[in-house]
């Protein structure tokens, strides 16, 4: 069964705690062509390094066989994160994703979905809402 | 330090930055994502694409570089949010894309600053509603 409207409100595990060394942060930050600057103060994680920690909670959803989908059909509508406080170096975080809604226009399945990355007391350290549109094989 | 004396209406230093297929390899490995449409060109053209095209969260991460390198490390991160408007393809052929980011400071209050992030590649606008809220900036 392919994923449906009904499928709104479907939460998922946490991920596997997940520790953000300086190590990936530098490895990220120098992809965007802006390397860490050694003895620059404190570490802080780019923007978009949220998307690290949110990656695998993504995975979950596209790998989940009762929604069937397929990553390579996927593609990035929409992206917010909202941070609680920044992610540093030494954070061990996990994150929930859930279903907010699901619209299916004939092949076209528009997801949106928010995902709360925790870190190991549990505060929220931030949230990432995101919408993707997948595009269903006709006769798959 | 924190963020320079800014009031609506404030532009920020553009920015170009230019794409190939590595800045793609690059981000993918970093990112963990490895959708194909990002490296395979026999995966993009399945799904009506031109041919390989820049993953989404690379083309909002560099666009942030904007902000970033304007306000400085003492300006905190409320939230940055996007649309994908258009895909930003990466041809093969040693050119690659160029990205260009404008900033324009949009609002100012007693805690946050908003700037509105105008990115376009070859003149047409790949990102949406492109604000970043930061906090801990001297308005």
């Amino acid at each position: 069964m392919p994923i449906t409207p009904d499928h709104a409100g479907k939460a998922y595990a946490p991920t596997a705690p997940y520790e953000v060394t300086r190590g990936k942060v530098a490895e990220f930050a120098a992809a965007l062509g802006a390397p860490l600057v050694e003895g620059g103060g404190p570490v802080v994680a780019p923007p978009t390094f949220g998307a690290v920690v949110t990656g695998p909670a993504w995975d979950v959803l596209f790998t989940d066989p009762e929604l069937d989908l397929q990553l390579r059909r996927v593609v990035h509508a929409d992206q917010q994160f909202r941070y609680h406080r920044p992610l540093e170096p030494g954070d061990v975080v996990t994150a929930t994703l859930s279903i907010a809604k699901v619209r299916v226009r004939g092949t076209t399945e528009i997801i949106t979905t928010s995902v709360e990355v925790r870190d190991a007391v549990e505060q929220t350290v931030l949230v990432a809402d995101a919408t993707f549109v997948h595009s269903r094989e006709v006769g798959a | 330090m924190s963020t320079p004396a800014a009031e609506v209406g404030t532009t920020l230093p553009p920015l170009t930055v230019r794409l190939t297929r590595e800045t793609l390899v690059r981000y993918a490995g970093a990112s963990g994502d490895f959708n194909p449409i990002h490296y395979s060109d026999h995966a993009a053209t399945g799904l009506g694409l031109p041919g390989v095209v820049a993953h989404g969260m690379l083309t909002m991460g560099l666009a942030a570089r904007a902000v970033t390198g304007w306000a400085g490390p003492g300006a905190r991160l409320v939230s940055y949010g996007v649309r994908f408007t258009r895909p930003v393809p990466v041809p093969d052929d040693g050119v690659g894309a160029e990205l260009q980011v404008a900033g324009t400071v949009t609002a100012v209050d007693a805690d946050t600053l908003t700037v509105t992030l105008d990115v376009t590649c070859a003149g047409e606008k790949v990102l949406g509603a492109a604000k970043v809220v930061l906090a801990g900036a001297a308005a």
